[in-house]
């Protein structure tokens, strides 16, 4: 209990800080809230001479750092390496179909925040229809970060792991890159860095967390994260923030509560119980954390319904 | 009827020292074939060397085809390393007398197959450089580790299973008069422990070969099915079936003899070794070739018909890429190049029946590698969910020369290697021939000699059946062992915002009519508000749940039921507030409190279970593993015991 309270306290530190953030108190900081990183990648705050570059952190505030140092963003784990979870969380997702028009504000939002390259998307908007005689339906599809997680199972070297507050994360320093984990997701979930990644400055600059899927590494796997060192700061998820319709709800099930990018608060509970919740694929049994409401009475055209093609 | 002049039966008993002559220095076309093969895997390790640079993006791998060629090449080579495990171990064990002249040919077969297999799961890893990263944070939970300790336990015994019997020919090697290289005859020395040849060292050796004939069966059938199960144990469509451990067993045998028929024909030509490679030996070979052809046949069957009747979902999907659309050219190349053909050649009655087999092997080999990518390639093909808009060509493979290259070092390596051991020790065991010939003259063992072997202790022979019986366990064990959910601690408060000056709302709890309700009273300079509509919130991480909205009444205040099924602190508190909406004068004045009655969340400390998919391993997992490998190693010891004690009587 002690300890739990130490963490709440923390995070309760975190939240107050980052409201204060400014561009050069913030690298100070972000290192001290890192500071178990390990020695290399924090570099010291006294170095006024040292040339100085601009990062990003997660919600796109900008810190300044040494250039030839590594920022270390905020996390929301309790220890650096990303594994153990926040305590007495268990963050979950509901998106709600009815309203998705496909316009991908999700996607770009995501990609921006993780500095996925445009060949990847961690949230894809699928296009998904039952059968011949039903209409068309726009899907966006991040990682379920499943209960019973294929991808976890399979894992030779516990390089991605289920977190106690329901994440499922990839540790990039451990990944053997044997890609059983992408053959296991029935999802697709899952994409591999084939060949040298290509980030961008802010990303490489950034220290490495498995929280956090930059900076890429060759050779290992990757996929949306649940934005778990946004939730701590009491922040959506990108996608679910930039979301124009309110389409994905997030929050904390223990909270029984889930919020939009609207800023719509409702009961979990009665949400999925009230709209005929379901997972996608249940039967797999994988126990996604990602609920969908079913696309009916939907308000905007299915993909092919309109003469708009949505960028295909 | 020319070619066939050269498979005559031989003289009765030909003499074995006869063999001695196939070490000496090869021929030009044997130097150049070396120099070729040599040149193969100097340009396969040229491509590695590219892909190490560039990383696997050089090949045509991508997120949805993540396994490619690769993986292909390592499930055909472990295939074709059950050779040896069926025709030395099998025929051993059943006292099949002609077995002699072939079984170091086959046990060499799955050695140097086992050797290339293991490397091209390194090649295909994005990470070579973090292999130790699978000793040291090893799941077992993971069916690579399963295979990792499969493969290491089949290629230990494979070594021992192929130097046991070699021990006699390496003292002979060590004692002939032959000229040869100073290296070369300590060499033998060393590797031939002190044989002598005495009844007790006889002894000894054919304790030794039958306890590793029996132990090495249910490793090479283990090392078959794990790897059949990376696949199986996965939700895809083709992969996760029942019959798919066993069909990879069935098919490694096929292409295992087919492998060595290949290989027997090869050797046969280029040492000209008629005269211990009989007709009899090919044709006995063909024989087997074609059982296992129709066992795989039925096995193929099994695979496509229940998929293909039921027709449901994905599988349909999987089905007409691999019988009509994607990968048709493939599968039906495959069954004929690998089935029917081979069948036909084997079956039917004519001539050239032993050009018919040694046809149909290598037919048998080219289909067997397309069986692999018909297993491994179209299931990827298949995903569950489709491809998002604008992806392009992505369900598309098609192997860069990169691959390609490997592919044909690896191949390169392989017969490298064998034919350098041919040129070290003689394809044929000599000690075996004599024996079998004379079956008095050299072995004085009482117990073993000639074709039986001698008959284990029950505890060597009860091996597979406790090997079978942890099996069992285990997957009753695994079955039982699904993961308990977790549940986490309560959200931590957030401060509430501070009331209005000039109005104040007070928010609490009461009873009314025996239910909790939150109760807001709102006062403009101390007198009780009236027609106020105030809503009522709980506070959350992300935002504010409402609650409901009520009107003040004439004391000033209004009611909403406190949610008390919602999950407040350990305590049941809930971080409530309330805002006044209207009338226009009073909007905006809030109140906040901590309020208990709610639902009290008391988190449980991390409780990882043991689970599939949680950091610890279920306890049964650990303990089949464990009883496997120790089973397996322990016959291993009581073979080494066996080298030991022939070095001692030497003394």
């Amino acid at each position: 209990m002690k300890q739990e309270r130490i963490d709440s306290g923390r995070r309760q530190l975190l939240r107050q800080s980052l409201t204060v953030l400014g561009a050069a108190a913030g690298a100070a900081i972000a290192r001290k809230l890192g500071a178990a990183e390990p020695p290399a990648s924090a570099p010291s705050t006294s170095c006024s001479t040292c040339p100085t570059t601009q990062a990003l952190t997660p919600d796109h505030s900008l810190v300044s750092a040494p250039s030839n140092g590594k920022v270390s963003l905020p996390l929301a784990a309790a220890d650096p390496s990303g594994r153990s979870g926040v305590p007495g969380r268990r963050w979950i997702m509901v998106i709600d179909l009815s309203k998705c028009d496909g316009c991908g504000h999700c996607t770009a939002a995501c990609s921006k925040m993780h500095f996925v390259p445009p060949t990847r998307q961690w949230i894809k908007v699928l296009r998904l229809r039952e059968s011949e005689r039903t209409s068309p339906y726009f899907f966006p599809q991040p990682c379920y970060h499943c209960d019973n997680p294929p991808c976890t199972k399979v894992c030779p070297v516990d390089a991605t792991f289920k977190r106690t507050d329901g994440v499922v994360l990839i540790d990039n320093d451990r990944c053997i890159g044997c890609r059983f984990c992408i053959a296991a997701c029935p999802y697709g979930a899952r994409s591999f860095n084939w060949g040298k990644p290509n980030d961008p400055p802010e990303a490489k600059q950034a220290a490495y967390s498995a929280e956090r899927g930059y900076p890429r590494k060759i050779g290992t796997v990757e996929k949306c994260d649940f934005c778990p060192d946004m939730a701590v700061q009491g922040k959506l998820p990108a996608c679910a923030a930039q979301c124009p319709m309110g389409v994905i709800y997030y929050g904390d099930q223990n909270e029984d509560t889930v919020t939009n990018g609207l800023g719509k608060t409702v009961r979990l509970t009665a949400l999925l119980r009230d709209n005929a919740a379901y997972r996608h694929l249940e039967e797999l049994g994988t126990e996604p954390r990602v609920y969908y409401l079913p696309p009916k009475n939907r308000i905007f055209p299915g993909p092919d319904e309109s003469g708009d093609s949505h960028g295909a | 009827m020319a070619p066939e002049a050269a498979y005559t039966q031989p003289a009765a008993s030909p003499d074995p020292r006869a063999l001695l002559k196939t070490l000496g220095p090869m021929g030009a076309g044997g130097r150049c074939a070396v120099a070729a093969l040599a040149a193969v895997l100097a340009w396969g390790g040229v491509a590695y060397v590219h892909q190490l640079r560039y990383g696997l993006a050089v090949t045509a791998m991508n997120d949805y085809f993540s396994w490619g060629v690769y993986i292909i090449n390592f499930v055909f080579f472990i295939g074709i390393s059950m050779a040896g495990t069926l025709i030395s171990a099998g025929l051993r064990l059943m006292g099949a007398s002609w077995r002699h002249p072939i079984t170091r040919l086959a046990e060499a077969i799955t050695l140097f197959a086992l050797l290339v297999a293991g490397p091209l799961v390194i090649i295909d890893m994005g990470r070579p450089d973090r292999f130790f990263h699978v000793l040291v944070y090893g799941r077992l939970q993971s069916p690579i580790l399963w295979d990792v300790f499969s493969l290491t336990t089949y290629m230990a015994g494979s070594v021992l299973y192929l130097y046991l019997p070699l021990i006699p020919d390496l003292a002979l090697l060590r004692d002939t008069q032959e000229p040869m290289a100073p290296w070369r005859h300590r060499a033998y020395a060393i590797l031939a422990v002190g044989w002598r040849g005495t009844p007790s060292q006889y002894a000894a050796l054919h304790r030794a070969i039958t306890v590793m004939a029996i132990a090495i069966m249910p490793v090479a059938i283990s090392i078959h099915t794990v790897t059949s199960w990376i696949f199986g144990m996965t939700l895809r469509p083709g992969w996760h079936s029942t019959i798919i451990g066993p069909d990879f067993v069935i098919g490694a045998l096929y292409s295992g003899v087919a492998a060595v028929i290949t290989a027997i024909a090869l050797f046969r030509r280029c040492l000209h070794l008629g005269q211990f490679i009989t007709t009899d030996h090919i044709r006995k070979l063909g024989i087997l070739l074609l059982v296992m052809g129709l066992a795989y046949v039925y096995f193929v069957v099994n695979e496509y018909l229940g998929a293909g009747y039921t027709n449901q979902g994905l599988e349909r999907q999987w089905l007409h890429g691999v019988f009509a659309g994607q990968f048709s050219i493939q599968f039906w190349t495959m069954i004929l190049t690998g089935l029917i053909i081979p069948i036909l050649l084997l079956a039917l009655p004519g001539r050239h029946v032993m050009g018919r087999i040694v046809v149909a092997s290598v037919l048998v080999n080219v289909g067997m590698w397309l069986k692999r990518y018909i297993i491994i390639v179209p299931t990827l093909g298949s995903p569950y969910m489709p491809l998002p808009p604008g992806a392009g060509r992505l369900l598309m493979y098609v192997p860069t020369w990169v691959e390609w290259s490997i592919t044909a070092g690896a191949f390169a390596a392989f017969c490298l290697m064998y034919i350098l051991f041919a040129k070290f020790v003689p394809i044929v065991s000599m000690w075996e021939l004599a024996e079998a010939a004379h079956p008095q003259a050299l072995a004085d063992s009482p117990d073993s000699r000639g074709d039986r072997p001698s008959h284990p202790s029950p505890t060597q022979l009860s091996t597979p059946s406790v090997m079978t019986l942890l099996l069992i366990a285990a997957f009753a064990w695994l079955a039982l062992d699904w993961p308990r959910s977790t549940r986490g601690e309560a959200p931590s408060p957030t401060p509430a915002t501070q009331p209005s000056r000039q109005i104040s709302v007070d928010l609490t709890t009461t009873h009314e009519e025996g239910k909790l309700v939150l109760q807001a009273a709102v006062r403009v300079d101390g007198k009780p508000a009236t027609g106020a509509e105030v809503e009522f919130f709980a506070r959350r991480t992300f935002g504010d749940l409402p609650l409901g909205t009520d009107t003040t009444l004439d004391d000033g205040t209004c009611q909403v039921p406190f949610p008390t099924d919602l999950p407040g602190n350990a305590a049941g508190e809930l971080d409530c507030w309330a805002r006044v909406k209207s009338p226009a004068n009073l909007a905006g004045a809030t109140a906040a409190a901590h309020l208990s009655g709610a639902r009290a969340f008391v988190p449980r400390p991390n409780p990882f279970p043991r689970a599939l998919w949680a950091p610890r391993a279920p306890v049964g997992l650990l303990v089949t593993i464990g009883g496997l490998l120790a089973a397996a190693w322990g016959s291993y010891g009581y073979a080494l015991i066996q080298i030991v004690r022939i070095r001692k009587a030497a003394a």
